[in-house]
């Protein structure tokens, strides 16, 4: 195999293609498009969206699916705002605690259907709405307004007035997920699950614990994306996480992630996010009707799971005839 | 996602004996007299529950048993049950639909339309909201069937489209000026407390208990959903099933938003909340508590209906309990877990005692 066609093959090659493409169409068409401002928008946007993408991609990675991601992420950005408002405790204290909420939510969704065996939906369907009662119980649907100073400093901050800082934690998170997932061996593990749960099983892997583990991270990467929209509007918010459901699938969908398990990439996940971001800026650009988002959202998933499906059936031929 | 992922514990009763580890000895299940056999289904554990939870509230809230109570209760349940029926009618598939929330909308939106815009009579309205209800989900059952992906990524996607769609063309505003038979039908009062949108339920749960019992296209349907490829190998067109199953979900949803116009008095296009999701905990609540199981093949009519009932009078009575109205989800969320566990249980204690 040549290294080109080894690249070719890549889950990252196509939705890069499409990227690329998209900003030479767009910027034709529309000069400001890549003016400091849009790209500090652009990146605000991807920063958030990306998190979201990588709560869901670590339960796609086993197979799963996690409902409660928005739900997490709602508690953990309220907690993180009202412990800040109510207890005045200092922001960064506060963000680890809301972290910390994150991952125990996760961590429970994990346990019970790693204990239970009962499937990953109907526990985070009852957990969402767990998640999202007990915020609501706290908030009485009523926002945080007291945000410190130094968080929303680090909500407007950027570097070179291009990168926004709220890109930074995102851009750890990825290189964190990348090295999990395919350097360390609870990465691998993860993946092996979600692969063939039996075959990891028969092989040694506590598969309950690598659920659970999984379920953890994405419950960790749910409330790092709270924390993130709190510092960006400012606003504790308790509908936090109410419209995450289907960009949370149709990042890493887009990135090629196979819904049975056992198959996804940071990098391309990223770039699904990418491509979400760019759409959505073109429909702004372009006058297009802000409410035929959520239809090119919807049409975007079927057109990826379908092309998915190809190069799956097309790489089992390719493996059989071999 | 393939079916083995929304595994449910083990075989229910019409499908074959579950593979039980510690059963004494396989072969026939024991006999039992068919009234042990009812006290260990899961709609006498319901009826029980709601027995309970009637007398508990009846006796510890005021107000519980006045009739306007009753009829705000009986109101809310007959929409309750029939968006449980809905998603019931997917999950005898082995599959399930996010979109019933959003199906439901659009066609309350549809009727909206056809009556204010359009000026059609209210009758002939009714007919066709129903029918947009049937051809969203046959778009669904199609796109299922075609593609070969598991409804729930399908149904995520056509949830967004559908809704998108409905909003931008209405521009997200209600139609208000419905003839006032809707408003009348909502608020009408049989013996002060009885809502006869409980009848119009009733007529429905009625109908699908008599189609998967009796009709050869109900059996088809199950038999589709347990076993697909022994269905296919018998004759049956698993794909046109898996499709008609998507069809008479989406005219369930559709019947469901109605009534829900009947009770506003207007289609509204939050009704159902962003992308109608509100409708997903009261939809798949009714029949797991009723024990539809998730991996198809069996449809628990009665058991949704009780199980919706017993969610529906739970909330109301949390209500009255002055839990705090932002409370009840997280309870709701509760009951779904132990729900889901207490099935596990004895459904395991059943297998265990070579009883099923």
């Amino acid at each position: 195999m040549t290294p080109f066609s080894r690249i070719l093959r890549t889950d990252w090659f196509g939705p890069l293609i499409i990227v690329i493409l998209a900003v030479v169409v767009i910027r034709a068409f529309s000069p400001q498009f890549l003016s400091p401002l849009n790209i500090q928008v652009l990146l605000l946007a991807i920063a958030v969206n990306a998190l979201i993408a990588y709560a869901q991609m670590m339960i796609i990675a086993i197979g799963q699916m996690n409902l409660s991601v928005g739900a997490i992420g709602g508690l953990a950005a309220i907690s993180f705002a009202g412990m800040m408002e109510v207890w005045g405790i200092p922001a960064p204290l506060a963000a680890a605690l809301a972290l910390l909420i994150g991952l125990l939510c996760g961590f429970v969704n994990g346990v019970m259907i790693a204990v239970t065996g009962i499937s990953a939906f109907v526990i985070t369907l009852a957990t969402l709405a767990i998640y999202k009662g007990i915020n609501l119980g706290i908030t009485e649907a009523q926002p945080f307004y007291g945000i410190p100073a130094n968080v929303k400093a680090f909500g407007n901050g950027s570097l070179f007035n291009l990168i926004p800082l709220i890109a930074l934690p995102t851009l750890v998170a990825a290189v964190g997920l990348w090295f999990l997932l395919f350097r360390l061996p609870a990465g691998r593990f993860i993946l092996a699950v979600g692969g063939n749960e039996h075959a990891a099983q028969l092989s040694g892997i506590k598969v309950g614990r690598t659920i659970t583990l999984a379920h953890a991270i994405s419950g960790f990467l749910a409330a790092g994306a709270g924390i993130l929209v709190v510092a960006r509007v400012q606003v504790g918010q308790p509908s936090i996480g109410d419209d995450w459901l289907i960009l949370s699938f149709a990042a890493p969908v887009i990135g090629g992630a196979i819904l049975t398990g056992g198959h996804v990439s940071v990098a391309a996940t990223t770039l699904g996010v990418v491509i979400v971001a760019l759409i959505t800026q073109a429909l702004v650009l372009f006058n297009i009707d802000p409410f035929l988002v959520q239809v090119v959202m919807g049409g975007l998933i079927l057109v990826a799971v379908g092309i998915n499906r190809l190069r799956e059936t097309r790489m089992q031929a390719l493996k059989r005839s071999v | 996602m393939t079916s083995h992922d929304v595994s449910h514990g083990s075989n229910g009763p019409i499908s074959t004996p579950a593979p039980s580890s510690g059963a004494p000895s396989s072969g026939a299940p024991a006999q039992l007299s068919p009234l042990r056999r009812f006290l260990l289904t899961n709609e006498f554990g319901l009826i029980l529950l709601i027995v309970l939870f009637a007398v508990l509230f009846a006796v510890t809230t005021r107000g519980f048993t006045t009739p306007f109570s009753l009829f705000t209760l009986g109101r809310s349940a007959a929409v309750n049950i029939m968006i449980g029926l809905s998603m019931m009618a997917v999950i005898v598939t082995g599959g399930l639909s996010l979109a019933v929330g959003a199906i439901g909308v659009c066609a309350a939106m549809f009727l909206g339309y056809l009556i204010q815009s359009l000026g059609m009579p209210w009758p002939l309205a009714i007919l066709a909201a129903i029918a947009m209800g049937a051809a969203l989900g046959f778009i669904n059952g199609f796109a299922v069937v075609r593609t070969g992906l598991h409804s729930f990524i399908i149904t995520l996607a056509t949830m967004s489209i559908f809704f998108g769609v409905m909003v931008f063309l209405t521009r997200a505003e209600a139609f208000r000026g419905l003839p006032p038979v809707f408003a009348d039908f909502g608020k009408m009062k049989f013996a002060t407390y009885f809502s006869p949108l409980l009848l119009v339920t009733l007529a429905a749960a009625l109908g699908l208990g008599w189609l998967y019992r009796y009709s050869v296209l109900g059996r088809e349907m199950l038999a589709a959903g347990a076993r697909p490829e022994a269905a296919e190998l018998s004759g049956i067109r698993v794909g046109r099933m898996i499709i008609y199953c998507h069809m008479l979900s989406g005219a369930l949803a559709a019947l469901a938003a109605l009534m829900l116009v009947a009770r506003n008095g207007a289609a509204i296009p939050s009704m159902a909340g962003q992308l109608g999701q509100d409708w997903l905990l009261p939809a798949f609540l009714g029949p797991v508590l009723g024990g539809t199981l998730l991996n198809g093949g069996r449809a628990a009519v009665l058991g949704t209906c009780l199980g919706a009932f017993l969610v529906t009078m739970l909330s109301s009575g949390l209500l009255l309990m002055r839990v705090g109205e932002f409370w009840v989800q997280s309870f709701l969320g509760l009951l779904l877990l132990l729900a889901v566990l207490m099935d596990k249980l004895r459904r395991s204690y059943l297998a265990r005692r070579n009883l099923v």
